[in-house]
């Protein structure tokens, strides 16, 4: 489960940039096997639940253990390349993940924001903190918010 | 010592070392000289003057056009997401004037040379460069008395924003839109607090479109909950969680 949300995710990050770009686009990878983006106006992003095992499923057959490089996809905002490197199953490391702009610069999609599971988070959810980050509350609002009860025990 | 003192309508949240609270009178002055100049729910401050055109812009004062000027760059450089200007027409510096208190009030305290201190206006929140990496909370939107996650401030990301429809309605313009923002919550943590305001407000603002830009062209990381209640999150953002094993 973790290793499909993974790939999903890294997969939705490449499919979303690439059908975004060039719709209907599948990256031949340089040993003659490929990997299926989701194409056709699916983007992670329009899938409501926001799983991305949805993104996965085309991938989720097993890919064989090795590194993956992408071939150079060209889009109206230049050339996008992915190598991958699968071990036990999973995808282990994701590298040169990059597009070049229109303006010639390039642009590190490696900190594109993937869809991600409530269950990714979970575990840092209790750790002790001193401040709470949050849409701006008004004064009463944060009367019941935890940063007031920290507030409170920090006094 | 935690202090609290009311502000722009919120509450600010100051942490300071033992026998640094003196500093706590001079932050005040900084967010009262600030509302002063930029409320709009203050008649007589000099943005309300303004607005109702008591005051011509060109009579500004070099402060306020300063605010207005950065601004109206930052409406540049996110497309538009980003904006100072209400739907109907009058200059509202909220978007910008509060990440600028936190900055000056931080600014402040470094330049007095506390070692360690935080920052807290209403949610948004900026630490300091020196002393120890401080670990912070970001609200569920679904749950204000709840954590959606926890993460590391330090380094390059010394300051986190949140924008989002949870706690105040649908108070980011869009363009007069009147259709509900994709996501209801965004959170960007940032090398400064006025970067990671305005594109909190931008990627809520101007929804995925906006987001991919945003990582793409800022050294930020990002955490979104679109209306389903699923998230996104940047790698960045992934390895600076906090795990309870780790605390």
């Amino acid at each position: 489960m973790r290793t499909r949300a993974i790939l999903g995710s890294i997969l939705a990050s490449a499919s979303v940039l690439i059908v975004g770009y060039q719709a209907g686009t599948a990256v031949t990878t340089s040993n003659g096997s490929s990997i299926s983006l989701p194409i056709g106006g699916t983007t992670a992003g329009s899938s409501g639940s926001g799983s991305s095992t949805s993104a996965a499923a085309p991938a989720a057959t097993g890919p064989s253990d090795g590194t993956y490089t992408g071939a150079s996809v060209n889009t109206r905002f230049g050339a996008v390349q992915v190598q991958v490197t699968i071990a036990g199953g999973s995808i282990s490391k994701l590298d040169a993940l990059h597009l070049t702009n229109a303006d010639g610069r390039s642009v590190q999609i490696s900190n594109y924001a993937a869809p991600i599971l409530r269950s990714e988070v979970l575990n840092s959810q209790s750790t002790r903190v001193s401040n709470v980050g949050g849409a701006t509350y008004t004064t009463q609002a944060y009367l019941t918010s935890v940063q007031s009860a920290l507030d409170q025990a920090g006094a | 010592m935690r202090h609290t003192l009311e502000t722009m309508g919120t509450v600010a949240s100051i942490e300071l070392p033992e026998g640094w609270s003196s500093e706590l009178g001079a932050i005040a002055a900084i967010f009262e000289e600030i509302e002063q100049r930029f409320s709009l729910y203050r008649p007589d401050s000099e943005l309300s003057r303004i607005a109702c055109g008591e005051l011509a812009l060109a009579g500004a004062s070099i402060e306020l056009l300063a605010s207005y000027s950065r601004a109206l760059e930052w409406r540049s450089t996110t497309s538009g997401f980003f904006s100072p200007h209400r739907p109907d027409g009058v200059i509202d510096l909220n978007g910008i004037v509060k990440a600028e208190a936190i900055e000056r009030a931080g600014a402040h305290l470094q330049a007095v040379g506390c070692p360690s201190w935080s920052v807290n206006v209403g949610g948004d929140i900026l630490v300091s460069p020196t002393g120890e990496a401080q670990l912070v909370g970001i609200a569920d939107p679904v749950d204000s008395s709840a954590l959606l996650c926890s993460i590391t401030l330090s380094g390059s990301r010394l300051a986190l924003a949140t924008s989002g429809s949870a706690q105040r309605g649908d108070h980011i313009w869009r363009g007069g839109s009147t259709e509900l923002t994709h996501f209801v919550q965004v959170s960007v943590a940032a090398a400064d607090i006025v970067t990671a305001d305005v594109l909190a407000t931008a990627i809520v603002a101007g929804g995925p479109e906006a987001l991919d830009d945003v990582t793409g062209r800022w050294d930020v990381d990002v955490i979104t909950v679109d209306r389903s209640g699923a998230l996104r999150a940047s790698p960045g953002l992934l390895r600076s969680l906090v795990t309870n094993a780790a605390a």
